[in-house]
């Protein structure tokens, strides 16, 4: 079977991160999304918690500086950590799915690349958001911006484009349409597909 | 000419908020920056064909003046000297590093105190401050980390205080020399300065810094680094110094010419080369000598960061031409009411401050003009004419060592410890390098009070 490699983008609360899970298990491939923490947990030495706190995060402009290509912040060190990693799973001709980490456009080169970004509708995300974090409406509406902002800007500023754009992505989806179950159905065939179209290449 | 201020200042400042939120890179900020100065200040405002050509000061690479000078002299506009000397450097550079030669002195040295981490710590510190005379701390740091971090892994010890100690001592052996650290090439080649000159001035300051830095570092870190269960070093499992160097012609070839280079710095007062011919010469040896991969080295030179200083130069020529750094001059001089202690002070410890957390280069280049104007009322007070100059360039050199971005070096020696599994906090960098700094400036001020004024 030729490389497969599925990048799921996806704004919080869309269930993408299920998605990517499920992904995964019905093309029986690996993924990388908390073992990325745990990886450098273990390379770094610090907690997955606080790996987890720094996780696609932006660093602090004002605290932060670039000098060829070195930074002092350590949000971008851990970043450049896991895109080395993918890169290097990427490379070894591993197939797998990875959650975020600008994944559709740092593994952009590898042809068996298919990247797909999931939204949905802000009711629907509050909704679920409501029901796993047992918040309130307000919370949830203010928690889901908040994290949705954050991941913009870790995007933005490792790749210089503009996250959730459809021309970055090979699709984007919206999961409230036919709820998440129907989602992954839909995206199995059309990587199916696309896996096909590749093997006849 | 209000507007023509006017919009140099607004210029200069758009321009230090954009390299600080770097957003944009910062090459393209002061280019852009410098476009605006030559069109909307110099062409529109002031409409002054003649400010633009000064400040382009193309007509001096013409100059014998340029390549060499016999009598010290001054230079205005875009410090080209500057520009071509560190573009030769960064040409050696590269061609050292391709032969191994950085991995090697480093390994060398280790092997030489018997990878002992004491020992290590301590020859590391100095062999950071004396390389960084010489070459841009950027390399220093970004070799001697690398090796540290691999020492530290062999040796079971933490890099982390080892790395902070190189980093602050990479500054301080910068501050020590003319090319140094470029606040002291835009300060030497501005002001007429010899290497001679930096190294009997800033030199004896960084000397003096350099021994106390080396105690209060060992205090400071001792207990990280000693471990008493440690197993005896068993050096045989070490790679060995020799495996660094990739081509021993090469090899023998790059420290020859880094061997020139340093004569010719050292002797540039009485060669009477300047800097700009000393930078080219280094470069078209290390082309020649490296001819095969000529076109790879230049490549890898850093061209962002010569443009960035074209740019930047142009900004501060707005200021300087539209008589903004006279009226900040003035103001300094009002506000020391002509005690030059107080003025020293002023300029050496805003400088640090300053540098501390803004990139020290606009920094300086904006300074120069300022101390020039400044130094009549130095000479009318009986003082030593440069001490400004002395001061603006330890203030900026070692201020940046206060925070991790403050200089260059820190924030490639951070990001390499952090790439390797050794994340350093604001909190962690800060805890131990602000109190050296602030000393180590406390130390300098009561120098050039004492030796100066």
């Amino acid at each position: 079977m030729a490389q497969l490699i599925i990048s799921v983008g996806r704004e919080f609360g869309s269930g993408g991160r299920v998605i990517a899970e499920e992904l995964a298990k019905r093309f029986n491939i690996q993924l990388y999304d908390r073992h990325l923490i745990t990886e450098i947990a273990n390379k770094t030495g610090m907690s997955p918690e606080e790996i987890e706190k720094l996780n696609e995060a932006p660093n602090s402009r004002l605290m932060s500086r670039r000098v060829r290509g070195f930074s002092n912040s350590i949000e971008d060190n851990i970043a450049e950590m896991q895109f080395d990693f993918i890169q290097k799973r990427a490379e070894s001709g591993e197939s797998f799915v990875v959650v975020g980490r600008c994944s559709e456009t740092k593994l952009k080169q590898f042809p068996g690349l298919v990247s797909l970004f999931i939204l949905g509708d802000m009711d629907a995300k509050i909704k679920r958001v409501m029901e796993i974090y047992e918040m309130n409406e307000h919370d949830a509406k203010s928690f889901i911006e908040k994290k949705d902002k954050k991941r913009k800007r870790y995007h933005n500023y490792h790749v210089g484009l503009h996250w959730g754009d459809s021309r970055l992505y090979d699709l984007s989806i919206n999961s409230s349409r036919l709820g998440i179950e129907k989602t992954i159905d839909y995206l199995e065939q059309y990587i199916k597909a696309r896996a096909a179209a590749l093997e006849n290449k | 000419m209000l507007a023509a201020q006017i919009f140099a200042v607004v210029i200069f400042v758009a321009m230090f908020i954009l390299i600080v939120l770097d957003k944009i890179e910062r090459h393209y900020v002061t280019l852009g920056c410098g476009a605006l100065t030559l069109v909307v200040v110099f062409g529109i405002c002031m409409r002054s064909g003649t400010a633009v050509w000064n400040t382009l000061a193309i007509k001096g690479f013409a100059t014998k003046e340029f390549w060499y000078q016999v009598t010290e002299s001054e230079s205005k506009g875009i410090n080209w000297a500057t520009i071509v000397f560190i573009a030769g450097m960064m040409v050696m550079v590269e061609g050292m590093a391709k032969a191994g030669f950085f991995r090697w002195l480093c390994m060398r040295i280790a092997f030489l105190v018997k990878c002992k981490t004491i020992p290590i710590f301590i020859t590391f510190m100095v062999m950071s401050a004396v390389l960084s005379m010489f070459i841009d701390s950027i390399t220093v740091i970004m070799f001697l980390a690398a090796v540290t971090v691999e020492l530290a892994q062999l040796l079971k010890f933490n890099p982390i205080p080892m790395i902070l100690s190189e980093i602050f001592c990479a500054n301080l052996g910068g501050s020590a020399t003319m090319c140094g650290d470029p606040p002291n090439i835009i300060v030497g080649t501005s002001m007429g300065f010899s290497f001679f000159d930096f190294l009997m001035n800033t030199g004896a300051i960084a000397g003096i810094c350099l021994v106390f830095c080396i105690i209060f570092f060992y205090f400071a870190f001792r207990k990280e680094l000693v471990d008493k269960n440690a197993a005896p070093v068993d050096m045989s499992k070490f790679p060995a110094p020799s495996e660094a160097i990739t081509n021993k012609k090469d090899f023998v070839i790059s420290s020859i010419i880094f061997g020139i280079a340093v004569v010719l710095l050292v002797t540039h007062s009485m060669t009477h080369l300047t800097v700009a011919s000393i930078g080219t010469f280094i470069a078209v040896i290390t082309l020649i000598a490296n001819a095969k991969d000529a076109v790879e080295l230049l490549k890898k030179v850093d061209y962002k960061t010569l443009l960035f200083f074209i740019g930047l130069f142009i900004v501060v020529c707005g200021l300087e031409e539209t008589g903004i750094l006279k009226y900040i001059a003035d103001f300094i001089s009002d506000i020391s009411g002509g005690n030059i202690m107080l003025m020293v002070a002023i300029i050496l410890w805003l400088s640090a401050i300053a540098s501390a957390f803004v990139d020290n280069i606009p920094f300086a280049a904006t300074m120069v003009p300022i101390i020039q104007s400044l130094a009549p009322i130095v000479v009318a007070s009986g003082a030593d004419p440069n001490t400004l100059a002395w001061a603006l360039s330890i203030g900026t050199d070692i201020g940046g060592s206060a925070t991790p971005i403050g200089a260059s070096a820190n924030v490639v020696g951070t990001s390499v410890a952090a790439k390797n599994g050794y994340p350093i906090s604001w909190g962690r960098y800060c805890a131990k390098l602000a109190p050296a700094t602030v000393i180590v400036l406390a130390l300098s001020t009561v120098y050039i009070f004492v030796r100066y004024l």
